[in-house]
């Protein structure tokens, strides 16, 4: 097999790889969760792999705009975004080797064959150093079979980087199969080590995103589909309980401090009773991950080196408990298509949960949510398919970005409150995902939506001139009505929507608007209006005293 | 001998239709401040639902007793007939369990079929409808009860609920709960098939409701049977019946009222539709 020449990688070619690499390996999320089975069997390798992954990419395309000042930028950024974003054993040890994968480059103008080589041996050193009892058969065993592949091929006098990086993938996969023969309880479930899995994904979606190949999905097919079924894993969790004394607790947390010594803390867990421990770091911050019956010493005893940040602590029997309990309702818990909407106020954004929304984003006209917001609450919906309701002109654009990146995204462009609660209410579970998202559309286009402001200025709008302070309603984005109270905004705004026989007027009151002045005018508008209905709904919305739906 | 027809009154047959068609119908029993009342004999449908609508506690309905349907059976097999038994779904009532020791407390080779509707109101009434039409031409009590059967399928029915007070009240809403939520009011539409209440849509307003119940019945396309019903608010139920005869999708529009039993859970105000399709008739 031929594959492209490369002198050197490119900052932008080592970024949009990663960056391919954080897709294919959410791909994969689920078979590597699947194969956990150690240390603790609560199916998150992958989870932690991708979230690790992710901080780190996204701390580099952070900086996309920017000159990342070639590879030494990229490296520097890289190595901090997976410091930071390390989550779980796995995260960890993937960060470390990152880290010093990272650091080989830092001196390196354009990373080379040559440069690249240090950068695997360099991240070996790195990931191996991170953990105070390395175990083979894991992660940390195919993390280091790639450093000598590379190396072999340097000294044949191989100058193209991506040569190397085949090879370290094949040694990657070939220690990836080695796993079940270094660590028995892999073999006795007949599986993989997920960690690894994780690594030879992430490596081999670089290697096919440079090389335009399409090597990684066959070459991992038969592992994934080895994957035992959550009862064959609750029943191992079951069978080592009882003689266990327990899984502990799992600790984490990130020491900032100055003079750290990653090594000598270590060293004090693996003397120490820890169960097991990863400790990785600088001399200003150091990332601990350790698992122990009785946290207070371990804490006590970094807090006099440092200030403690992110920490988390976690009682892993019940991540065990969790665990075995999943394995019974997993079938019918995941759901098929679920909805996320955008809103900002305690009532609108209960008002959506309510209605059969499974994740609610902060936010709309002034704290527009980013890609990775609208990206990371879908992801935590686990839904097969999500639709994302932006509820404001300026998110839906966020929201398409988003739903580029990933294809299970599907936008429903609602550009109010009003809009985005038709169409929930047009939403069916039991009802296909291309009808629901016509049906929804269609809702939005169904129903009518104003919006009650204050202006803080004088201003001009639609050639109107409008008074600071003084309360002006949008209907569909238009100016309709400019008074001095909400009130009698909203009310003359109204008179001009078109209200008729079996009409439904919704008032979502906002943070601002008075409950009193609410009831009277809708006394009013029932006495004006006998046709209509009036629904008032408290949406603690801020900046509109009252958004508004007809319909 | 003739085939006879027997139901309950949670197919909500009309009686007027019932008597008609010679079908029997066997009253369930509707308890209302503690007191027992026989469906459509004891209490009519505008008593139950002006008492409903003031209840402190939401009325309830017992099925008919295996006594109720032995007494049935017995009379009709002393004239001579055969019956087929036609029932709410097992899976709502037990009512089709009465029937069941009924037969066996008359002897396993007495001439009856009793037959699991698997659907639950007027979409019942309709298969009834169905059986009814054949029992003159049909050759035998065997072959009567297979054509009933291979009929369930067609049967569909939709309806739109004015308020989800009752139906919360009744405990029914279970996992429909986080779907039709509570902080807004909604008209919601729920479908009556296989047996179970499904939610199907939540429209805001009735008019709308009463749209979609149109729209989904036009779906259908040629339809054997339809009908539209209703608890109480004849007016809308007229005005939708208009409607759909206007749209000439089957022959005639028949007129049914919700029964205590499903009566005490859809309230006042509701409204449905219900149907059997003629795509891909055999028979």
């Amino acid at each position: 097999m031929t594959i492209p020449n490369f002198t050197s990688f490119s900052a932008q070619d080592l970024v949009e790889a990663f960056s391919a690499a954080c897709h294919r390996l959410d791909e994969h999320r689920d078979a590597v969760n699947a194969l956990n089975v150690f240390p603790v069997p609560d199916g998150d390798t992958g989870t932690n792999m991708l979230l690790t992954l992710r901080d780190a990419v996204g701390k580099t395309a952070e900086n996309s705009g920017l000159d990342l000042e070639g590879v030494p930028g990229f490296a520097a950024q890289f190595a901090d975004g997976a410091f930071w974003g390390a989550r779980g054993n796995s995260g960890v040890i993937l960060s470390q080797f990152i880290a010093g994968f990272c650091a080989a480059l830092k001196e390196s103008q354009a990373c080379t064959a040559g440069e690249l080589a240090k950068a695997f041996e360099g991240g070996r050193e790195s990931a191996y150093h991170s953990v105070s009892n390395p175990v083979e058969g894991t992660m940390l065993t195919v993390l280091g079979a790639m450093a000598p592949a590379a190396a072999q091929l340097i000294d044949g006098g191989e100058k193209n980087p991506l040569a190397l990086w085949e090879a370290a993938f094949q040694a990657g996969l070939d220690a990836l199969e080695s796993t079940p023969e270094l660590l028995p309880v892999l073999k006795e479930v007949g599986v993989v080590d997920a960690g690894g899995l994780g690594v030879v994904v992430i490596v081999g979606a670089v290697l096919d995103h440079l090389a335009g190949s399409d090597r990684l999905d066959a070459a991992v097919e038969k592992f994934e589909a080895a994957a035992p079924e959550p009862q064959a894993l609750a029943s191992l969790n079951t069978a080592a309980g009882p003689e266990h004394a327990g899984w502990g607790f799992c600790i984490q947390f990130v020491i900032q401090g100055q003079g750290l010594d990653p090594e000598a803390i270590r060293q004090t867990f693996g003397e120490s009773e820890s169960l097991s421990a990863v400790v990785a770091g600088t001399e200003r911050q150091v990332r601990v991950h350790v698992h122990s019956e009785d946290p207070e010493p371990i804490m006590a005893q970094c807090r006099a080196l440092g200030e403690l940040h992110q920490v988390s602590i976690q009682d892993m029997d019940e991540q065990n408990v969790d665990m075995v309990g999943q394995a019974e309702s997993r079938a019918g818990s995941q759901l098929e298509i679920a909805l996320v909407a955008v809103a900002a106020g305690d009532g609108l954004e209960k008002l959506f949960e309510n209605t059969g929304c499974a994740a609610v984003i902060s936010g709309g006209q002034t704290m527009n949510p980013s890609v990775q917001q609208v990206l990371d609450s879908a992801e935590a919906t686990r839904a097969s398919s999500v639709i994302v309701l932006p509820n404001n002109g300026n998110v839906v654009s966020a929201a398409e970005q988003a739903a580029s990146r990933d294809p299970r995204l599907h936008v429903v462009p609602s550009k109010s409150i009003p809009q985005g609660i038709a169409a929930v209410l047009a939403f069916s579970p039991a009802t296909s995902l291309e009808d629901n998202l016509d049906n929804m559309t269609r809702a939005i286009s169904e129903v009518v939506s104003i919006e009650v402001t204050t202006a803080v200025r004088d201003t001009t709008i639609e050639g109107r001139p409008v008074r600071q302070g003084q309360c002006i309603s949008l209907t569909d984005g238009e100016l309709t009505a400019v008074e001095d109270t909400p009130e009698e905004s909203l009310y003359s705004a109204l008179g001009k929507a078109g209200i008729g026989p079996g009409s439904l007027i919704t008032f979502y009151l906002g943070q601002q608007a008075n409950p009193q002045d609410a009831a009277d005018l809708a006394v009013r508008i029932q006495e004006n209006m006998p046709e209509a209905e009036v629904d008032t709904v408290y949406g603690g919305q801020p900046h509109y005293q009252y958004l508004v739906s007809v319909e | 001998m003739a085939l006879r027809i027997v139901t309950d009154s949670a197919s909500d047959l009309p009686a007027s239709l019932a008597e008609q068609l010679n079908v029997t119908v066997v009253p369930a029993y509707v308890i209302l401040d503690d007191v027992s009342y026989r469906d459509g004999v004891d209490i009519t449908q505008d008593e139950f639902f002006n008492r409903l609508i003031g209840a402190a506690r939401l009325p309830t309905t017992s099925q008919p007793t295996a006594a109720d349907f032995e007494a049935v059976y017995r009379e009709l097999l002393e004239q001579g007939h055969q019956v087929l038994s036609i029932h709410v779904s097992a899976k709502l009532s037990g009512t089709l369990n009465s029937a069941i020791q009924a037969k066996s407390a008359l002897g396993e080779d007495q001439p009856i079929e009793i037959i699991d509707s698997q659907l639950a109101s007027i979409p019942v009434g309709l298969l009834v409808m169905d059986a009814a039409g054949r029992a003159d031409t049909a050759d035998s009590l065997t072959e009567l009860a297979s054509y009933a059967g291979s009929r369930i399928g067609r049967h569909n029915g939709f309806f739109a609920l004015d308020t989800l007070e009752y139906l919360a009240k009744g405990g029914r809403i279970g996992k429909a709960a986080s779907f039709l939520g509570s902080i807004l009011s909604v008209k919601p539409i729920l479908s009556l098939s296989e047996g179970e209440v499904h939610p199907l849509e939540r429209p805001r307003t009735m008019a709308r409701a009463l749209n979609r119940l149109i729209e989904l019945v036009s779906q259908e396309g040629q339809l054997d049977r339809l009908a539209v019903i209703y608890s109480t608010g004849e007016e809308a139920a007229q005005r939708l019946r208009h409607t759909l005869a206007g749209m000439d999708l089957a022959e005639e529009v028949i007129l049914a009222r919700f029964g205590p039993a499903l009566g005490a859970h859809v309230g006042p105000n509701a409204v449905g539709v219900a149907f059997s399709s003629s795509a891909g008739d055999g028979g």
